[in-house]
């Protein structure tokens, strides 16, 4: 009896897998009339049960905002909620031109310090009880910078306002550069004439909110968030937590286009959303590098939906510049040269990242398309490497970056494994989480990181002044070079757009073979959209573009 | 999640049995020694790793990913062309270090000892024990390990680069000492509680019986009691819950590491792997990531099981 | 009721607020003491570190461990569980229910299944020992309880989704029922479901064989039987009942596990329960509903073994005298 148990053990274990997994078929496959039960429509039962798809619906994947607070957002997911559901002075249309808002026209004096903002009378607040004046403004940019408040991010975009420092410390109670003289007038002023001061109102913390349902609430009270009176092309017909966050047209809307959804639906529940697109429950969808080949062969059906285009975003690797031996660029240089980013974009990414060689993505205004980058070549880059005679201080050194899982993400090991094989080099990859990660950044505790950088508005500035100025506290990688400073200091100024971008690009180049950065890539949108869906372009950053958006049945 | 399966048979009050003739009808088991095959392979291969395997842990061929078998890669090849069988050698090793330092630290040593005290000495040491062990199996275990790594893995390092800088040894940090260590550190803190139960209900059970009863009667002290007469009979009850333990412990171990709390890359263990074969789309393409890692915890879980059952029934006498 | 019985019940009492007072402390100092908090990980890099500071500072995160913990517990014994920041600034108690309900919702499934068919399962294993069954069944129950869930989800995951397109692709969807939202009888909660019910009833039949099996090898089953009582008889009346009592402790283990133990399912198939939150959480530092979730947990297993314990104490006078029915 014993000699047999082996075999008795071994055939037993095979045939629980066998017998569970068929069994399960039958299982299922009998329990599967019984499901379509609860979901009504004839929508499968893979989306949660909102009703059947009604005309004029856009249903999309989306996650969890973290707030809905236009003076608390400091992420991308947040945002893109905010922009639809709330509205501000000025703002973009999907070519990236800054047009009126709420503000229908604004006069600049001369010295270019006063801003005076006519704004429409024809806007109201969703629930319709009254017009939005110029004293809401003002009540809604002094929520935001109000301490009590606890915005991360307020004094970012609304700093340039005379003012400002004694409104936070408490020496004044309000901020005496915001004035609403007026209902149809707001009038601010800022400490010094910035081309970018507009742009910074299109961000959420320069956005207008009903006093009655706001007042004493801080970011750490989002309850009023859940059904908020808002201003923007849409608003909020209900957020279940976890499960789906659903909008509704603004009827009183003032811009033209209007919006001609009739609903749009973000379905936050996880799963696939790639088989979600293809079982035809959501009209859109990103596409992942594992279907990227597919999608893009012309033979495939969805190729015919397939768009692409690019962010105005670029992620790199930062050194540490203050330190040995990343202050001497030659070393920079030569771990720059090591890096083979075309085999990164078309082998590991299928051409889903688009290699960038210098700071400003190619769909931002004042982009150089002859940009001198720093090209591969492993040989000379071990050349030059030797030549610098620091290669023993290179023994320990690592890269930070953000992540939780088991491995750092391939592009990462990618480049860890070139440097070893191109250079000789071992390089630690450190994963922590992002608050840690930044908060290792800002104390200049690194020697390498990787991280990414999304423009807020599209003006090279917001790229190469806040992150290479001497100045910038957004200077992650305390680049200073005077020449540089000089060129940005001058781009300020008031000059016109092409004498603007000049400058910029003459500090671009500077900047570029320094390589305080190593730019890996631009950022890319890749999506499938439903034919049935017209007017959809994604957004090259926090653009608010549902109301351009309709469906023809 | 005390490492020792709940499950599992325990109750074993009977005296000793002779360990020559355990081995003699443990060879006798087909089972058993299929079991003790796979184990001494993958542990094997992993105290073997530096000699055995062609590549290292990281090592990519930009031109050869995602390669089917081949002689030069038996395996084939993952998405930045590192050899699937080497990655396979490397982990069992980490699995290897895992495991028996957990097991060792957590089930032998305190587990042990914190068993013998409770059931020997009784009274507040006792109760004081039995607190902690129920505490610490009340608390939603694997949370607290990843508030725990979380929470110390950065000290930890600090303190090994202190380390460092005291012995002038500069491999501590770089050699993932630190999470290792952690994480071994962590499985014992819960992992210690099973082992401490059984030893302790055992020796509580043959306190009362006569020859430990006669011993101190003609006087012997408490450390040879326990050495003598109470260790031998807790041994077989020991042998399997150590069985059974490697095999949670290195379970254990996959799993933090596939959520980011265990070992740190570049650091190989077959949690990275899982990790980087997971997910739908590599499932339907590149199944081969999956299945090697799968397979080979799967296995080594699956022997230490039915070895821990074999054990149990050779070593109760109405061998069941 | 005998007065062992009472101060024994009393003893039991009085462990739990100690415990949970013990494991409060414990998850709260440990979770202060990671580097980093929710300010921090909120501040996106454009943030002042000014700011940033002040805004720690009005939350209380620059006070003393033990003074934030105090403040923890006072606003606890309120009934106040602290504000999430995931989404922020909404009471964890919005964020954490809806999740418990889908957690519960599967695990109570599992705990079902496991029992209806591990028990029986168990039982008739132990009594085919001598058969080729025996050593069938073992291997069968083996095989099962050692493939690491993290292994189990993506094989299914391939026969299931990808091969046979029988399955969503994870995440969760619910209806109503009677006026309930259930997710559970929907085709997203197979996968879960399934995979934590096989490796339950794997385990607990293994157990429920060993446990019939020595209660058959016991004398007074023994003798019965010689004496030519029939079969069936004996196993309904001394084995079931002998063998069912430490049973009821696993049902215990089980009982309070239906908190933690889905986090790597819940994760892997993207499934909005508490053990995707608790990861989340701890990521974020969210530490209100961190603290909030390990208590959770706590309380329940806590709870679930002074039921299990008091049961013995009515049960089994040896109890009384002894700690908890756990050693």
């Amino acid at each position: 009896m014993e000699s047999r148990n082996l075999v008795y053990v071994l055939t037993g274990i095979a045939v629980a897998l066998i017998v569970v997994i068929g069994g399960l078929v039958l299982l299922v496959s009998s329990g599967g009339d019984g499901d379509d039960d609860g979901s009504s429509g004839g929508n499968g039962d893979a989306s949660p049960t909102l009703g059947a798809r009604v005309e004029g619906e856009l249903r999309i994947p989306g996650g969890d905002p973290i707030t809905l607070d236009p003076a608390c957002a400091t992420d991308i997911e947040s945002a893109s909620y905010i922009i639809e559901i709330f509205s501000g002075l000025v703002g973009y249309d999907n070519n990236l031109e800054l047009i009126p808002d709420i503000a229908s026209e604004w006069d600049v004096s001369d010295d270019g310090t006063v801003y005076t903002f006519h704004l429409r009378t024809n806007v109201l607040f969703h629930d319709g009880s009254r017009r939005v004046a110029s004293d809401d403004f003002k009540y809604s940019m002094e929520r935001a910078l109000n301490p009590d408040t606890a915005s991360l991010v307020a004094d970012v975009y609304l700093g340039d306002i005379v003012g400002v420092d004694e409104f936070i410390s408490g020496d004044a109670s309000e901020v005496s550069g915001i004035k609403a003289p007026n209902p149809d007038t707001l009038e601010i002023t800022i400490e010094k004439a910035s081309p970018v001061f507009l742009p910074k109102l299109t961000y959420p913390t320069a956005f207008v909110v009903d006093r009655n349902e706001t007042e004493g609430s801080s970011c750490f009270d989002a309850g009023w968030t859940f059904s908020p009176n808002g201003t923007g092309p849409f608003e909020l017909a209900e957020w279940d937590l976890g499960n789906a966050i659903i909008l509704e047209p603004n009827p009183d809307y003032y811009l033209d286009p209007k919006p001609s959804l009739s609903k749009i639906t973000f379905l936050l529940s996880g799963g696939s959303s790639f088989t979600m697109y293809q079982n035809d429950e959501i009209d859109i969808t990103g596409v992942g590098k594992d279907n990227v080949e597919s999608v893009r062969d012309a033979t495939n059906e969805l190729n015919a939906e397939y768009r692409f285009s690019t962010t105005l975003s670029v992620s790199y690797i930062g050194f540490n510049v203050n330190q040995e031996p990343f202050d001497d660029p030659e070393v920079r240089r030569a771990l720059a040269m090591a890096i083979d980013k075309e085999f990164l974009t078309e082998n590991l990414y299928k051409g889903l990242l688009d290699a960038a060689d210098g700071i400003l993505p190619p769909e931002m205004p004042g982009h150089n398309p002859d940009l001198q980058g720093i090209p591969y070549d492993p040989d000379a880059a071990r050349d030059l490497l030797d030549d610098t005679g620091k290669r023993d201080l290179l023994e320990d050194v690592t890269i930070l970056t953000s992540g939780q899982g088991a491995a750092p993400d391939d592009v990462l090991q990618a480049i860890t494994a070139m440097w070893e094989q191109n250079l000789g080099l071992t390089i630690t990859v450190e994963q922590e989480d992002f608050a840690l990660l930044t908060q290792d950044i800002n104390d200049g505790n690194f020697d390498m990181f990787s991280i990414g950088w999304i423009a807020d508005y599209p003006d090279p500035q917001n790229f190469l002044e806040i992150k290479f100025h001497t100045d910038s506290s957004n200077n992650d990688v305390g680049y200073s070079n005077p020449e540089v400073d000089r060129l940005l200091d001058e781009a300020n100024g008031d000059l016109s757009d092409e004498e603007r971008f000049e400058l910029y690009q003459e500090a671009e180049q500077i900047i570029v073979d320094d390589q305080p950065w190593i730019p890996l890539f631009f950022g890319t949108s890749s999506l499938l959209v439903k034919p049935h869906v017209q007017g959809y372009e994604a957004a090259p950053f926090a653009i608010p573009n549902l109301r351009y958006v309709s469906i023809s049945d | 999640m005390s490492y020792v399966d709940a499950t599992a048979p325990l109750q074993l009050a009977e005296p000793v049995r002779p360990r020559a003739r355990v081995w003699s009808r443990l060879r006798r088991r087909p089972v058993a020694i299929a079991a003790i095959i796979v184990i001494v392979i993958i542990y094997g291969a992993g105290i073997l790793a530096p000699i055995l395997a062609p590549y290292g842990f990281s090592e990519a061929d930009f031109a050869n990913t995602h390669a089917g078998p081949s002689w030069s890669h038996p395996l084939g090849t993952d998405a930045l062309g590192r050899d699937l069988l080497s990655r396979a050698i490397w982990s069992a090793q980490t699995t290897v270090i895992i495991s028996v330092a957990a097991v060792t630290t957590g089930g032998l040593i305190l587990g042990v000892s914190m068993g013998l005290l409770a059931g020997y000495l009784r009274g507040w040491a006792d109760a004081i024990i039995m607190r902690a062990a129920e505490i610490l199996g009340s608390v939603p275990t694997i949370l607290l390990l990843l508030i725990i790594t979380a929470t110390l893995l950065g000290r930890i390092e600090g303190w090994a680069e202190d380390l460092e800088d005291l012995t002038g040894a500069d491999w501590i940090v770089n050699s993932g000492a630190p999470s290792y260590f952690l994480i071994f550190g962590a499985l014992s803190i819960f992992g210690w509680v099973g082992i401490a139960r059984i030893v302790r209900s055992q020796v509580l059970a043959l306190r009362e019986s006569q020859y430990i009863v006669a011993a101190r009667a003609s006087g012997a002290s408490t450390f040879r009691v326990i050495a003598r007469h109470l260790l031998p009979n807790v041994s077989n009850l020991l042998i399997v819950a150590v069985t059974l333990s490697l095999g949670g412990a290195a379970g254990a171990e996959v799993g933090l590491t596939f959520l980011g709390i265990g070992v740190q890359d570049p650091h190989p263990s077959f949690g990275a792997m899982i990790f980087q074969g997971a997910g739908l789309t590599q499932v339907r393409q590149h199944p081969m990531l999956i299945l090697v890692p799968s397979a080979c915890v799967t296995s080594l879980i699956l022997a230490f099981n039915l070895l821990g059952d074999q054990l149990t029934d050779v070593l109760s006498p109405r061998g069941r | 009721m005998p007065s062992g019985l009472a101060s024994y019940i009393a003893r039991r009492l009085l462990i739990v607020p100690f415990t949970l007072l013990v494991i409060s402390f414990a998850a709260f100092s440990l979770g202060r003491y990671a580097p980093g908090d929710y300010v921090a990980a909120q501040a996106p890099p454009r943030a002042n570190q000014e700011t940033i500071d002040r805004i720690r500072h009005e939350r209380g995160l620059d006070d003393p461990v033990y003074k934030q913990y105090v403040r923890y517990m006072g606003n606890l014994l309120q009934g106040d569980l602290g504000i999430s920041q995931n989404p922020r600034g909404v009471p964890v108690e919005d964020v954490l229910l809806p999740r418990l309900w889908v957690t519960f919702q599967i695990n109570a499934l599992v705990l079902i299944f496991t029992w209806v068919i591990g028990i029986p399962l168990g039982t008739w294993a132990a009594l085919k020992r001598g058969t080729w069954l025996d050593p069938f069944a073992i291997g069968v129950f083996l095989f099962l309880a050692s493939i690491p869930v993290l292994v189990s989800v993506p094989l299914l995951e391939w026969v299931l989704i990808v091969k046979l397109k029988l399955l969503p692709t994870g995440g969760w969807s619910t209806a109503e029922y009677l006026g309930v939202e259930l997710g559970v009888f929907s085709k997203h909660a197979v996968l879960p479901v399934l995979v934590l019910t096989i490796s339950g009833v794997a385990g607990l039949a293994r157990y429920m064989r060993a446990q019939v099996l020595e209660v058959l090898d016991q004398d007074h089953v023994r003798t019965a039987r010689s004496k030519g009582l029939r079969g069936d008889v004996i196993v309904m009346r001394h084995v079931m009942r002998n063998a069912l009592l430490p049973i009821v402790t696993i049902f215990g283990f089980e009982l309070a596990g239906l908190i933690g133990g889905s986090i790597f399912v819940e994760t892997l198939l993207g499934i909005p329960g508490v053990g995707q939150l608790s990861f989340q959480a701890v990521t974020t530092r969210d530490y209100d509903t961190i603290m909030a979730i390990v208590l959770l947990g706590s309380t329940i297993f806590v709870l679930a073994m002074l039921t299990v314990d008091i049961a013995y104490g009515f049960v089994d006078p040896r109890v009384r005298s002894g700690g908890s029915v756990q050693s």
